[in-house]
């Protein structure tokens, strides 16, 4: 799968970062069957800054997770930078999370007995990436997000921003090819959650990174370039953000 | 392939956790390695009770005993006092009869031996004086001549035989009483009657002719009448006159008087005097056979083996030189003879164990028994022929009991033998049970903790980690959690042991044996005349490296298998599944 990306890579590099063609969802769940998304296709390119908005149900995490290798579409197919996700064993896939895609969640999801610096680490591990370079890229990201004085802290003695400021920073850990965040500011008052807009912009210009971003909130997603709107698992819309 | 870094940070900041969970392995640790270390203590102990009788090859014992009545046989004739023939006869029967009943021959020979029971005190000193004195009896181990063991000696199998005379001693100090019965008869009159028969006319003759005779009969016959006036006494006269001349059947009467035989029943009341008693057991060996008898060199423990002059030394058991503060050197005072102790020994259980050891000719002596003995001691060429060995003694010696080594085991009781069977029925099972209740526990605390940190898990796999990766994780952490409830349960495995030994009971060994027939000689003294041999072993709980080793195998087999189990259910959910997780 790298290789085959690493062999495309170049070639398609004007090509879509991710393909989804019909993309269907379906859960059970207590015996009836539940349509999460459906009739999804979209394109979304390399180092663009996309938001997904919609309401609680419209389907944008569950869209996240197909995005992030984490779930599989029941219908369709998703391409990833040329690669059919559905075709890839769990070997792969979890290669390319490993690899070229960057979780940021609304809860943080950070392991509560790790350090800063350590949960922004334990990102590289399935890499190899020796102790010592793990933890100096880990300060170096820490710092680049604005808490490098706060690098030997546990999640329980920061604060929410500076929380979803760590999981940024293991977000971008390996260099990932995109960056997923679901509701990143969902748990944040406003100047924080401005704050970590402001973030993911900035990171999005600075480094090219592809982001990805599932909020509710107009206002969130007004801060993207492109936003696609969700309703009832199904997109309702598609459209540049004026700047 | 583990992050250590995680891995100790795991176990260090959820510390509540993971203490719980490896006190939790460490308790079922513990327990184990205290249960098996009580079981193979309990086995040593047992092994030390039995040995070194059974070790230092003695293989049968041959004694004489007494079974329960259920009749009587003439046949005496050939009693313990009577010497060997054909090697079977001293045992209270002809050859060829078992001993099955105690007929009155072995009544005879169990009063006979135990004579001095009846001993009179009164012959020991004038009523009043002070008196010590030992007295030895062989209770139910019925002496026999000392010849048999020649006999047992010859038997084909046979390697070695020692004698030995084993008896219960009865150390008596106190006054020499006044025993008097004072018997009083009532005072009784007898009366007879006699018919007088009349005198026949030949006597009527004899008078007259006897009276006419006597010259002075006229003169008498004439002052009859005046006999009061007459001086000396003319009526007299006549009367003694007449009285020489009556027959000689009138003169004297014979007659018998038959008084009924009467027999008296006096109650005597018993002296009273201070008499002390304290019983303690002998035993009289063969010190040139220092490693056959019912004591060998081996045994002693303080001091030395009798020397070149046994005579007047002996050897006294641990036990009851502790009782009764005797030291090696000591001299002890036994009816006279000075008898020096010369070696503490630890003697067994088995067979018989006894206070006091002697020389078998001093204690022959002092209990008035030469030449007997009770008990031979029997070693054979080759272990795999005591059974065959047995039955050539038994075919020989038919009133002998003849007892294997393997059998004295089981005549082994007390609370050492009530506890190694409870340790080895259920001690096994109860440590199995413990050891799985402990696994249970620890994997229900692993699985519990890991069914909190699904939605970690589910993060891990959002950012790379593999499935594998996820699982080898966790195993390591449930696996450092064993190997920490190992190290506890190893401390207090050991604590446990060495409270045991510190502050443990100590185990009763009893041995019953040679006691067959104990309440038959009860009835007969009305009295137990024999105490059973009872050794007293502190119980002790040893650590051994394979035990350790064990322990330390269950906690970190326990940590891998519940981190495997809980792991692996984790880590199949998907990472959305896993990431919706609320918990």
């Amino acid at each position: 799968m790298t290789g085959a990306m690493d062999t495309n890579g170049s070639a398609d590099s004007a090509a879509a970062l991710y393909e989804l063609r019909n993309v269907e969802r379906r859960y059970q769940r207590g015996g009836t069957t539940v349509l999460a998304v459906h009739d999804l296709n979209l394109e979304i390119d390399v180092g663009e800054f996309l938001s997904i908005q919609g309401p609680s149900g419209s389907g944008k995490t569950t869209l996240l997770q197909l995005l992030g290798a984490l779930d599989a579409p029941t219908a369709g197919s998703i391409t990833f930078d040329g690669s059919e996700l559905a075709r890839l064993g769990d070997h792969d896939l979890t290669d390319i999370r490993a690899r070229h895609v960057g979780f940021v969640f609304q809860q943080f999801n950070l392991i509560p007995t790790l350090t800063a610096e350590e949960n922004v680490a334990i990102a590289m591990v399935p890499l190899k990436v020796k102790s010592d370079a793990r933890h100096g890229r880990a300060r170096e990201l820490l710092e680049q997000v604005g808490l490098g004085a706060r690098t030997e802290h546990l999640p329980s003695r920061l604060s929410g921003g500076e929380q979803q400021r760590v999981a940024i920073a293991r977000a971008l850990a390996n260099h990932p090819r995109v960056l997923l965040a679901d509701e990143p500011t969902g748990n944040l008052d406003t100047q924080n959650a401005a704050e970590i807009m402001a973030l993911l912009a900035g990171l999005q210009a600075d480094t090219g990174v592809t982001v990805v971003v599932a909020t509710h909130d107009p206002e969130v997603a007004r801060q993207s370039h492109r936003r696609v709107v969700m309703r009832d698992g199904a997109i309702l819309e598609d459209s540049a953000v004026a700047p | 392939m583990v992050s250590l870094g995680y891995l100790w940070n795991e176990l260090r900041r959820r510390s509540g956790r993971t203490i719980v969970t490896a006190l939790g392995l460490a308790l079922g640790v513990g327990l184990v390695v205290g249960i098996i270390g009580v079981s193979e203590g309990l086995s040593a102990s047992q092994s030390k009770a039995l040995s070194p009788l059974s070790t230092v090859g003695t293989d049968i014992v041959v004694t004489r005993t007494v079974a329960p009545t259920s009749g009587s046989s003439s046949n005496c004739s050939a009693g313990s006092s009577n010497l060997l023939s054909e090697g079977a006869q001293f045992f209270g029967g002809s050859a060829g009869k078992a001993l099955g009943s105690l007929n009155t021959c072995e009544d005879a020979a169990l009063l006979s031996s135990n004579s001095t029971v009846l001993t009179d005190l009164s012959k020991l000193g004038p009523p009043g004086t002070q008196f010590t004195h030992d007295f030895f009896l062989p209770g139910t181990l019925i002496p026999f001549p000392q010849q048999a063991l020649k006999v047992v000696d010859g038997v084909n199998g046979v390697k070695a035989a020692a004698p030995a005379l084993s008896d219960q001693a009865e150390h008596e100090t106190g006054t020499v009483p006044t025993i008097t019965a004072t018997v009083q008869t009532p005072a009784q009159t007898i009366q007879t009657l006699q018919n007088v028969p009349p005198l026949t006319p030949a006597e009527g003759s004899q008078i007259i002719s006897c009276l006419f005779s006597n010259p002075n009969f006229s003169s008498a016959l004439a002052n009859r009448g005046s006999a009061g006036g007459i001086p000396g006494g003319g009526a007299t006269s006549f009367t003694s006159l007449l009285q020489k001349c009556l027959p000689a059947s009138y003169q004297q009467f014979v007659s018998s008087v038959v008084v009924p035989a009467v027999t008296i029943n006096q109650v005597v009341n018993p002296p009273s005097t201070d008499i002390n008693t304290n019983s303690y057991t002998v035993a009289g060996i063969d010190p040139s056979q220092p490693n056959l008898g019912l004591i060998t060199k081996a045994q002693v423990v303080k001091g030395q083996w009798f020397g070149s002059h046994p005579a007047d030394q002996l050897l006294v058991s641990t036990a009851y030189a502790s009782s009764k503060s005797i030291k090696v050197g000591q001299q002890m005072p036994i009816n006279g003879t000075n008898f020096t102790v010369v070696g503490l020994v630890s003697p067994t259980v088995s067979g018989d164990a006894s206070d006091l050891y002697f020389d078998l000719p001093s204690l022959q002596s002092l209990a008035s028994s030469s030449g007997q003995v009770n008990e031979v001691l029997v070693e054979v060429d080759n272990s795999s022929q005591v059974g065959t060995v047995v039955k050539r003694i038994q075919k020989l010696l038919p009133g002998a009991q003849v007892l294997a080594n393997d059998s004295l085991d089981n005549t082994v009781t007390g609370s050492l033998a009530n506890a190694h069977t409870i340790a080895t029925d259920f001690g096994g099972v109860m440590a199995l049970i413990i050891l799985l209740a402990a696994f249970i526990i620890a994997a229900l605390l692993t699985l519990s903790s890991i069914s909190k940190r699904v939605r970690e898990i589910g993060t891990l796999r959002a950012i790379g980690w593999s499935r594998g990766r996820v699982v080898r994780q966790i195993v390591a952490e449930t696996t450092g959690i064993g190997v920490l409830g190992a190290g506890l349960g190893l401390a207090v495995g050991a604590i446990v042991c060495v409270a045991i030994g510190a502050f443990g009971p100590s185990l009763s060994a009893v041995s019953s044996s040679n006691t067959l027939g104990a309440s038959t000689a009860s009835a007969l003294f009305h009295e137990t005349t024999r105490n059973s041999a009872k050794l007293a072993i502190p119980l002790t709980a040893p650590i051994h490296p394979s035990t350790l080793l064990l322990g330390v195998v269950f906690a970190v087999v326990g940590g891998l298998l519940a981190g495997l189990a809980g792991g692996w259910r984790a880590a199949r959910l998907s990472p959305a599944s896993a990431l919706a997780d609320l918990g």
